[in-house]
């Protein structure tokens, strides 16, 4: 149902897809920089949640892919994540690309006009973290209303199995 | 009983008839005979056969083009044939919630089978071999829960860009009963999501009445005069995960419907179509989706008099052990009241609003069946043709309780079946208070009134047709 399918640009400005993260597990998270709550607050307890899994970071790649490319540049992106969530990196693109992306991902976010906002909009979206194996395979799936801990030691679990899988 | 349209697309509808059918026997199987599931199961199946058959789903063929009144913006879409993909909840969500609440009501994986649930039409003359789309109750699950997911909960949309409330409520029912089936929290996500997503629009208008729909693409609310059936369509369901926002506005709403009518009865104002809305078809939609609210939220007032009125002036007949009230075209009769009647509300809507009880659904959805429901005695076969009128099984005094009459089998013999019945020490079965068999779990005594022995793991039990009261006790621990 999830098809982690993307061609985006990373926040050192490379071109990069799924392709680029075989081997490798994917954390993934779609947001926006201007995000005022539901960003930092997931960014932050996923970040605490891989801090947990010690050694076993090594093995997971954490992507932050916008919403929001329009104000989201990779330099906006590097600038704000490795000031705040330093285990990320940002995913940006054109509208087309972060389209495709959501859709593969089946994520919802819609710019909605708000006052409060420095350019009058933000654009709330899904807050679901995604879990995507060395091959390229979604095997999980972290709503925002999870706590860390649960995070940490469900993603522990899944590698856990998963290792010992390939290693019979 | 057929109607003038082709039963496809208006909202009595094959689909609307089969699974209200089956929610019907749901609510009687939990709530009035708990310990009868053989009355229920394979007339469950029989509803979700007829589901799959494309004389149901095909429709969408042609309503996935849009291109009508409310989907105008998104232009002519390609056909689509597969009925569960995309969209098309107005479908999806009913196969859905009928196969999982099978899987949970009679503890039967049947529909987790791969290809349990497969859409297929094998036309001879066109079509080049036809289509088919294989799908179980986990992976139809799956693909409704993520495109609520996809629209930010919002709900998935019936006809393309339009997302009614309604429809989305028994995607709601199925993912609680897959819940319960498999553990797992989707129901509260989605409707914890539904409801701030809908906040931005508001589940009711400030009149009390409840909002229909959302242009999907437009993000706009589309505001028509407020509908009978709308409301009480939607209190029914809805009831079942939000029944503040149900019992808060019910009396309001059908205070605003409801039309006096003699000897204390009465009916509720239909909502006429505006000439050129679709097809001229009359219907009583209204007054039977009052009913069913009525009985969901427990206005055993409203209920008795609308279902007095149907009596009196809606020309109910028996016929073949079922009691429904025949389809009546044209809208009222010469004093001006009620005289529609549809298939829907006459097959479906008032038998439901009758077997159903207090909170009916609302408990359905919210007080699981435990393992010891599954692990009681339990009457799980039978001939066919028997009315059952009571079956439940009382802990406290280890007994069970079976009264049954006949129905269309009045000659000869009742067969029936009984499981978890051994392993209980000795026990004695009365057959209208006289024993009639007794046993234990290494012998069966029977006294000529009943044949009785034991087949594996259930007691098999023969008794002349007739009107009995049966009640097995067992003795000892």
């Amino acid at each position: 149902m999830i098809e982690a399918h993307f061609s985006l640009v990373d926040h050192h400005g490379k071109s990069v897809s799924e392709q680029d993260f075989r081997g490798s597990w994917m954390l993934v998270y779609f947001g926006f920089t201007h995000c005022k709550v539901v960003c930092p607050r997931s960014l932050a307890k996923l970040s605490s949640a891989l801090d947990a899994l010690g050694p076993g970071i090594d093995r997971i790649a954490p992507l932050y892919i916008t919403v929001d490319p329009a104000r989201d540049t990779p330099s906006v992106m590097k600038d704000w994540l490795e000031e705040n969530f330093p285990r990320f990196t940002g995913l940006t693109g054109t509208e087309d690309q972060i389209e495709d992306a959501k859709k593969a991902f089946r994520v919802f976010a819609q710019r909605k006009a708000d006052e409060e906002d420095a350019d009058g909009y933000v654009v709330p979206h899904t807050a679901i973290a995604y879990l995507i194996d060395p091959t390229g395979e979604y095997r999980a799936h972290f709503l925002d209303s999870v706590d860390g801990e649960t995070i940490a030691a469900r993603i522990s679990d899944i590698i856990s199995r998963e290792e010992n899988i390939s290693n019979a | 009983m057929m109607n003038r349209s082709s039963l496809q697309e208006d909202f009595g509808a094959l689909r609307f008839q089969l699974a209200y059918m089956s929610y019907a026997l749901a609510l009687t199987h939990v709530h009035r005979l708990p310990a009868a599931p053989a009355v229920f199961r394979a007339p469950f199946q029989r509803l979700i056969e007829k589901m799959l058959s494309p004389d149901v789903w095909t429709y969408w063929r042609h309503v996935s083009t849009g291109n009508g009144p409310m989907n105008k913006s998104l232009g002519e879409l390609p056909p689509q044939w597969n009925p569960v993909h995309d969209d098309n909840i107005m479908y999806s969500a009913y196969i859905q919630s009928m196969a999982l609440l099978y899987h949970y009501l009679f503890d039967d994986p049947k529909y987790a089978q791969p290809g349990a649930l497969t859409f297929k039409i094998e036309p001879l003359y066109w079509g080049d071999g036809g289509e088919s789309f294989e799908y179980d109750e986990k992976s139809l699950n799956q693909r409704l829960y993520w495109q609520m997911v996809e629209k930010g909960y919002l709900g998935i949309a019936c006809e393309p860009n339009c997302v009614f409330q309604i429809c989305n409520q028994p995607a709601i029912l199925g993912f609680r009963m897959h819940d319960l089936v498999y553990g797992g929290s989707i129901a509260e996500e989605v409707t914890e999501g539904y409801k701030q997503a809908w906040s931005e629009f508001g589940i009711t208008r400030e009149n009390g009445h409840f909002n229909i729909l959302v242009m999907e693409k437009e993000h706009e609310l589309l505001e028509p005069p407020p509908q009978g059936w709308a409301d009480f369509w939607l209190g029914s369901l809805i009831n079942m995960w939000n029944p503040e926002i149900v019992k808060s506005n019910f009396p309001a709403q059908i205070a605003h419907w409801r039309r006096d009518a003699p000897e204390g009865s009465m009916w509720i104002e239909p909502s006429v179509k505006p000439e050129g809305f679709g097809p001229p078809l009359t219907h009583a939609y209204d007054f039977g989706w009052a009913a069913v609210c009525a009985s969901e939220v427990g206005d055993a007032d409203s209920l008795d008099r609308l279902l007095k009125y149907a009596d009196m002036f809606m020309d109910p007949v028996w016929d073949n052990g079922a009691y429904f009230y025949p389809r009546r075209d044209g809208w009222f009769d010469d004093q001006g009241r009620l005289a529609a009647m549809d298939p829907h509300t006459g097959n479906a809507l008032l038998g439901y609003a009758r077997l159903n009880v207090p909170d009916g659904l609302n408990k359905l959805y919210n007080n699981p069946l435990t393992k010891a429901h599954f692990a009681q005695p339990a009457l799980v076969d039978m001939s066919e043709g028997i009315e059952v009128r009571e079956a439940r099984y009382h802990p406290d005094t280890r007994s069970l309780n079976i009264a049954m009459r006949p129905g269309r089998c009045r000659e000869g013999f009742f067969d029936l079946s009984f499981a978890n019945f051994w392993g209980r020490g000795s026990w004695s079965l009365l057959i209208d208070d006289e024993v009639a068999v007794e046993g234990n779990d290494s012998e069966v005594t029977s006294s000529g009134r009943a044949e009785a022995h034991r087949n594996g793991d259930r007691l098999d039990l023969r008794l002349p047709a007739g009107d009995h009261r049966l009640e097995v006790v067992w003795n000892e621990a």
